[in-house]
């Protein structure tokens, strides 16, 4: 199951529960006769500590998976420098200034990366903040980080598909912003 | 009681609430429409929409919330028709400025209009529009930083500072003040509200700095403030104006809904002292979940921003959900329209939640930021959370007016808006999961699913849009009356 599928079927199963528990609510508050709701202070109590159990839980499993902490402890094979600007990317595996004075463009026009490999994009804006998303060939979304002018983000990965990836950019920066794209390839 | 002059006044708030939420539904619609190329649309007119729509929505609502909370104050505090009338004023001056900044002057750098954005518009508005825009911003950030103030202080001319955080309720069983659950939630949402509207005014004005401080503005060449900065406050003012206004719907249902059901009312107790005032300091620091794709941003406020949501909705859980479900528990509880209204926002509010938690885990954030998935969690909890809330204060008090229950159901009414609203924001979680772009204005030719999500998405908000105008009718009409001469 591909992680998009696993969220979406996670948020179904939970957002029936809730509306099953408020369905269930109606029905008995419906009824002429009941005892109503007995021994809140325990169902307060059972529900505070599995939420903060359930929290803890889900915190010490994800937060080690967060992007900041990905690939930290290896060299990555290739660097790419990125500047957004409205509306594409300029990529190079040099540094350059974001008045694009120095630009090297790679060989070929194509940034090609390595399959298997750790690599890092190293995203700025030239003008406005701008979205630095990576979609697969399926055109799922597979990885991103956000394009800011006057700072560098530093997003590692690790492509373990070859072919060719599409970036779109997921911060608004005026009406060109859906016509925003560019593509690298991963061999 | 409320005076005859504010039920006028807040009859009056009520019919320019209900216009500008039909206005900016029917933009919704046209852009749904749009992006599923049913009726396509030039990006720059699409955009126009996209900020009017959110500035207005985010307004109006909040707007409904702070209302309708005063009105209920008026049953323990005094009250000002005055400072109503005046927020009602600075509201129709500064949504006049935003309006004409988008229909007139193009502006379209989003409700969200982050720094640089409004001076780098690529040649799509002028310095002037930008402006302006940011200038019925700031009018808005004031007057309601007033008339936020002015609540306040209403309800400290009664209540002491500890007592209206209800304080005292901590350390003892009953103490010899209590302080009505309406009144906790309320000031507590107020202080937030507070804070967030003094902080986009201290936004506004570095936008100012750059831009001077001219209605007409002047071209920006080099943006020098810091981006980074500039994004927090703007995300710490946003999120938690739309959340604060949330929190004031939920008063109004701790006060309304036993009422309504014939059930005795809700006292404040140590943990419901506790859990409210806890909700508005972890709601103050959730808001650094919209900067985790910013990874120059300190690690330890990513980590803050993920344990500050989760944190946020034990509360909401443990205290609001049970009250509720004690208040409803198995006793025959007569239902009307407003409590309907009332069970169908709890859940819509909870299940908005629910995706809004799942956003705010950076592991998932990395494949939802920015894509549909945002909308979905949002309108979830605004359209059938906070809106419903609303609602069912407009459809009580609008009876409320002339002394009048209606003990209807109004099934039909309520059933249209839960198929049409649970579907159209299902569309959009649809859309969100499989990595559909929030805020294209078309979609690239790869994504055809995003097209179907969307115009099926359109015609589930006509179907909420149905059930919305049968039940706004209704209130419009009793609103209209109360501005006819009353009999003595």
């Amino acid at each position: 199951m591909s992680p998009h599928t696993f969220i979406l079927t996670l948020f179904l199963i939970l957002a029936a529960i809730g509306a099953a528990f408020f369905i269930h609510l109606y029905r008995v508050s419906c009824s002429t006769e009941g005892p109503g709701l007995k021994k809140v202070g325990a169902k307060r109590l059972f529900t505070l500590v599995l939420l903060l159990a359930v929290f803890l839980i889900l915190l010490s499993v994800t937060l080690p998976k967060s992007p900041y902490y990905r690939f930290t402890d290896v060299v990555p094979e290739k660097t790419v420098h990125v500047t957004a600007m409205q509306y594409t990317y300029m990529m190079s595996y040099d540094a350059f200034k974001p008045d694009m004075s120095d630009y090297k463009p790679p060989e070929g026009g194509v940034i090609t990366l390595p399959a298997g490999k750790p690599v890092e994009f190293r995203v700025t804006s030239a003008d406005v903040n701008h979205g630095f998303a990576i979609y697969n060939d399926k055109f799922e979304l597979v990885t991103q980080t956000q394009a800011m002018p006057h700072y560098v983000n530093r997003l590692r990965w690790q492509f373990d598909k070859p072919g060719t990836y599409t970036l779109l950019c997921l911060e608004f920066c005026s009406s060109g912003h859906p016509a925003m794209r560019g593509m690298f390839t991963v061999k | 009681m409320p005076t005859l002059a504010f039920k006028r006044i807040t009859s009056l708030w009520i019919i320019v609430v209900l216009v500008l939420f039909l206005s900016a539904i029917s933009m919704g619609i046209l852009m749904r429409f749009a992006q599923g190329s049913v009726s396509p649309m030039d990006p720059a007119k699409f955009y126009v929409l996209m900020t009017t729509h959110g500035v207005t929505m985010i307004g109006a609502w909040a707007a409904a919330s702070i209302l309708a909370c005063n009105y209920l104050m008026a049953r323990y505090v005094k009250v000002s028709t005055g400072l109503n009338l005046f927020a009602l004023i600075g509201t129709g001056v500064g949504v006049a400025l935003l309006w004409t900044s988008t229909f007139s002057g193009n502006f379209h750098a989003g409700w969200t209009f982050l720094y640089p954005l409004p001076f780098k518009a690529g040649g799509g508005w002028q310095a002037a529009a930008a402006n302006q825009f940011l200038w019925g911003l700031m009018l808005l950030s004031i007057v309601w930083l007033i008339w936020c103030l002015g609540m306040v202080w209403q309800i400290l001319q009664k209540y002491s500072l500890p007592q209206a955080f209800a304080w005292q309720h901590l350390s003892k069983k009953e103490p010899a003040v209590e302080t009505p659950p309406l009144i906790l939630i309320t000031m507590v949402s107020l202080v937030g509200m507070i804070v967030c509207f003094i902080t986009a005014i201290i936004l506004l004005a570095m936008f100012f700095s750059e831009s001077g401080w001219g209605l007409s503005g002047k071209p920006v060449l080099e943006a020098k403030l810091d981006p980074l900065l500039m994004k927090n406050l703007t995300f710490f003012f946003g999120h938690t104006v739309a959340n604060e206004a949330l929190y004031l719907g939920l008063a109004v249902v701790y006060e309304l809904l036993p009422e309504l059901g014939g059930r005795p009312k809700l006292h404040t107790s140590w943990y419901v002292s506790l859990g409210w005032n806890c909700a508005v300091l972890f709601i103050l620091t959730a808001f650094f979940h919209h900067l985790y794709m910013d990874f120059v941003q300190p690690q330890g406020f990513q980590i803050v921003g993920q344990v500050a949501s989760y944190l946020a909705s034990v509360p909401s859980v443990v205290v609001t959900l049970i009250s509720l479900a004690a208040v409803l528990y198995g006793r025959g509880f007569r239902w009307s329209l407003p409590s309907l209204m009332f069970l169908v926002g709890a859940a819509g509010w909870i299940i908005g939640g629910i995706g809004a938690l799942i956003d705010a885990t950076i592991s998932n954030n990395i494949i939802l930021h920015n894509t549909l998935w945002v909308p979905a969690h949002f309108h979830t909890y605004n359209l059938m959370g906070n809106v419903l809330f609303a609602l069912g204060f407009f459809c009580w008090v609008a009876d409320d007016f002339r002394g009048t229950v209606d003990p209807r159901k109004h099934g039909l009414k309520l059933v249209l808006m839960i198929i049409g609203g649970f579907g159209f924001v299902l569309m959009f979680y649809l859309g969100g999961a499989y990595s559909v772009p929030r805020r294209f204005a078309f979609y690239p030719a790869e994504l055809t699913h995003a097209q179907l999500f969307a115009t099926m998405g359109a015609w589930f908000a006509l179907v909420y849009s149905l059930g919305l105008l049968l039940v706004v009718l209704n209130v419009l009409k009793k609103c209209f009356l109360v501005f006819l001469p009353q009999r003595s």
